[in-house]
């Protein structure tokens, strides 16, 4: 595993009160919560799903918490296309589907945006005078240029070169024009003793259409309570006056026997090609000849059938498809329902209207080695950076963890850690200092007016790695020092360290097993004006601050074991 | 601490840009820079491919010819280069001109074609461009992205991969101050200071 620089991950309290367990299982975890001794695993396989990098947490100011992706509830504020940046008004939406309307295609082979453009004509042989002739005709085709994929070779050209959109749904692949419902319809009306097209000649938006019909006929010949919910579109169902149909079909419909509510119980079976009937095709010996004949390399990839609208198996059975539009989405709490993230409605606007970010509540933790062995980075090729050799095996190794206070209050942080990480191979950890003071985050100016008595008089920092003292202290952020001593990573030294009769698990190294990190608890305590008097101008006052506590796990990611 | 190098490896403007004597500059009288900009050695912008084809936009004014203009604390790393695209443009080829905002990182060997580079963009290292690429603000792009030619990547985006692929998004958590690159522009110079923690 390529392994990065060291991190710090928060676990959000939300999943510490799992929903729903099982009567055992409760009691389990019952018994961990009473437990004072229980200590967060990072390896565990819940833990994956918990912790988030500080980034991206919000907090709930109404609730006092930190809220994560799982325990927000997103409502989608714009949809656009991120191609063309246009937002997608929802009306459109439900009438046109979550795919951009305008020109915005996306290559079927590789997913790149493709270009409408002019076919280069070969020169005519016949016509070699009569060059540069306005009146030729030119056709456009949709190119790629990424992967030099054109439409031309799937048969499909242009007449002209914008509205690519409408003259794509009119053609097939293979350049023939496709069959619509309303052709259909009017062919019908010219000779109507034509029979139903063959089979093959239907594709899925024309069966598709079909079924609609058909069902509609059979739902409007019912005299039910739905015969008049019209199945034009999806949204028909989602209309108010629709739902009270419903409710009134479930509710007052019962106990009434003899009156027919509803669509009849049997409908009649679709058995024709106008009523969407397709018969499955069983003989598959033309795509097998295909096959034989053009080999792996004419079978589509997973990836390009699943982007397709309608199933392909061959290269030429792809079309390109429209951009899937995109969305901006405003962030709600799921207890308080208040909105914690709200971006501003333009596409283009990177600004947010609402943004209570987890950045600004707690302070962020980083951490480094007190004695970094990587060297130095050339300054011409900054900003690489060396990384840090693995750990020693069973020596100590001293790490600089910094605390920075992002609140106008100074805060109390209380640490603290497992003596030994949980897991086979157990490293142990002692924090040098597990309670001290961060000031609070005042103008970097202030820093500079305020006299140096003021900050020496709190200067109990010296620079070393002391138990009881913080190592460094800042304008709003301490360092605290944090001593490890890895284990070895040897299977048979397992025994050295294990109880007595207990079974000891000597399956080979796991993976990340050779990765260090420590559970570390954070609880930090300040004092916060009170809430309901921020109106007031009296918010000075000492009895208006009321006491806030916080207090959360997190996993510092402190570097590779080496295997030695 | 890093090794300091010899005295006067970088040209430092009066507008705080620090350009790399080993950096090669073509047509620099078409480059623009916009004050507080590091240009590592080995990077190359094409500042020689300047539009030929007129304007459509400004008739009769003064003929705008900048080819690369890039805004402040924008930091390109070693073996950059930065090209402005070209295309047939009314039956004649001209490059048109690529800007590029504010705080925009650019990696190790990254060849950039793109029309616009919108504020706060990370591009990782050896990455590709392509052609007339739009990338709107705040956009991260991850190592060894190529970004197909007349793609546009719009805000808040992760993309990675051949060709590039949205496979995230941008936390709101996060703040503009993560892209800002004042702290690497210190870090590199004549009188470079030490990498930030």
């Amino acid at each position: 595993m390529a392994f990065t620089a060291p991190y710090t991950y928060i676990q959000c309290p939300c999943s510490s009160d799992p929903p729903e367990l099982d009567p055992g299982e409760q009691a389990a975890q019952d018994a961990i919560e009473s437990d004072d001794e229980y200590t967060f695993d990072p390896r565990a396989p819940r833990a994956n799903y918990s912790l988030y990098p500080l980034e991206y947490l919000l907090y709930c100011e109404e609730c006092q918490e930190i809220r994560c992706p799982k325990c927000v509830n997103e409502e989608i504020v714009t949809y656009f296309c991120p191609n063309c940046l246009f937002e997608v008004p929802s009306s459109n939406l439900r009438s046109e589907g979550n795919r951009c309307t305008r020109s915005c295609f996306q290559c079927p082979v590789c997913t790149s945006p493709v270009q409408a453009g002019e076919i280069p004509n070969e020169p005519d042989p016949t016509l070699l005078g009569a060059d540069n002739n306005p009146a030729a005709h030119v056709s456009y085709a949709l190119f790629c240029q990424y992967c030099n994929w054109s439409s031309s070779e799937i048969g499909i050209e242009f007449d002209r070169p914008s509205g690519i959109p409408a003259q794509l749904a009119k053609v097939k692949n293979g350049g023939e024009p496709k069959i619509t419902a309303k052709d259909l319809k009017e062919r019908r009306k010219e000779n109507p003793d034509e029979p139903p097209i063959a089979d093959n000649l239907v594709d899925t938006e024309l069966q598709f259409a079909n079924l609609k019909s058909f069902f509609q006929n059979q739902l409007s010949d019912s005299t039910g309570v739905l015969g008049n919910l019209s199945l034009a579109d999806g949204a028909g169902f989602s209309s108010p006056a629709a739902l009270s149909r419903i409710m009134t079909l479930y509710t007052a419909g019962r106990g009434q026997p003899g009156r027919q509510r509803g669509p009849p119980d049997t409908m009649r079976e679709a058995h024709s090609t106008d009523d969407g009937l397709r018969i499955a095709k069983l003989d598959e010996s033309a795509e097998v000849k295909k096959l034989f004949r053009g080999g792996w390399d004419e079978t589509v990839s997973r990836e390009q059938t699943l982007a397709q609208l309608e199933p392909a198996r061959f290269q030429d059975e792809l079309r390109p498809t429209q951009c899937t539009l995109r969305t901006k989405r405003s962030k709600r709490c799921a207890v308080c329902r208040h909105i914690i993230s709200k971006p501003e409605n333009k596409v283009a606007s990177t600004r947010f209207k609402i943004r209570l970010v987890a950045k600004n509540y707690i302070p962020s933790i980083s951490i480094r080695p007190l004695k970094p062995t990587a060297s130095g980075i050339l300054v011409g090729l900054r900003p690489n950076v060396q990384i840090e050799k693995p750990l020693k095996p069973l020596q100590p190794c001293q790490y600089i963890v910094t605390f920075t206070n992002p609140l106008f209050e100074s805060i109390k942080v209380t640490l603290a850690t497992p003596n030994s990480t949980p897991g086979r191979f157990s490293s142990r950890v002692t924090l040098l200092c597990p309670e001290f003071e961060v000031d609070a985050n005042t103008d970097m100016w202030d820093d500079a007016l305020r006299d140096d008595g003021d900050l020496k008089r709190r200067d109990d920092s010296n620079g070393q790695a002391e138990a009881g003292k913080i190592y460094e202290r800042g304008r709003n952020w301490v360092s605290v020092v944090l001593e490890v001593i890895p284990p070895s990573l040897r299977v048979e030294n397992l025994d050295l360290t294990a109880k007595p009769g207990e079974a000891v698990d000597k399956s080979p190294l796991k993976e990340d097993e050779d990765i260090l990190e420590i559970p570390m608890f954070v609880r930090i305590e300040w004092e916060a004006e009170a809430q309901h008097d921020i109106t007031g101008t009296a918010g000075r006052d000492k009895d208006a601050r009321e006491k806030r506590e916080l207090a959360y796990w997190c996993v510092l990611g402190v570097g590779q074991i080496s295997h030695e | 601490m890093s090794r300091r190098q010899a005295k006067g490896d970088y040209i430092e403007t009066d507008s705080g840009n620090k350009v790399s004597r080993k950096a090669m500059l073509q047509g620099t009288q078409n480059i623009m820079l916009g004050g507080k900009a590091v240009i590592q050695p080995e990077v190359m912008i094409r500042g020689d491919l300047v539009r030929t084809a007129p304007s459509s936009s400004s008739s009769g004014g003064p003929a705008n010819s900048t080819a690369v203009a890039i805004g402040r604390y924008c930091f390109l790393a070693r073996g950059a280069l930065l090209r402005p695209p070209g295309r047939i443009y009314k039956g004649t080829f001209t490059y048109m001109p690529l800007r590029m905002g504010d705080h925009v990182f650019v990696g190790q060997s990254t060849v950039v074609q793109a029309a616009t580079v919108g504020n706060y963009v990370h591009i990782g290292r050896d990455c590709t461009i392509g052609e007339f690429a739009i990338i709107k603000d705040c956009v991260r792009i991850l190592d060894g992205t190529i970004v197909p030619p007349h793609m546009v990547i719009p805000s808040f985006s992760i993309v990675a991969g051949q060709p590039a692929r949205l496979i995230g998004e941008l936390p709101e958590g996060g703040s503009l101050e993560d892209f800002e690159l004042r702290d690497l522009y210190k870090s590199v110079g004549n009188n470079p200071q030490p990498p930030p923690p």
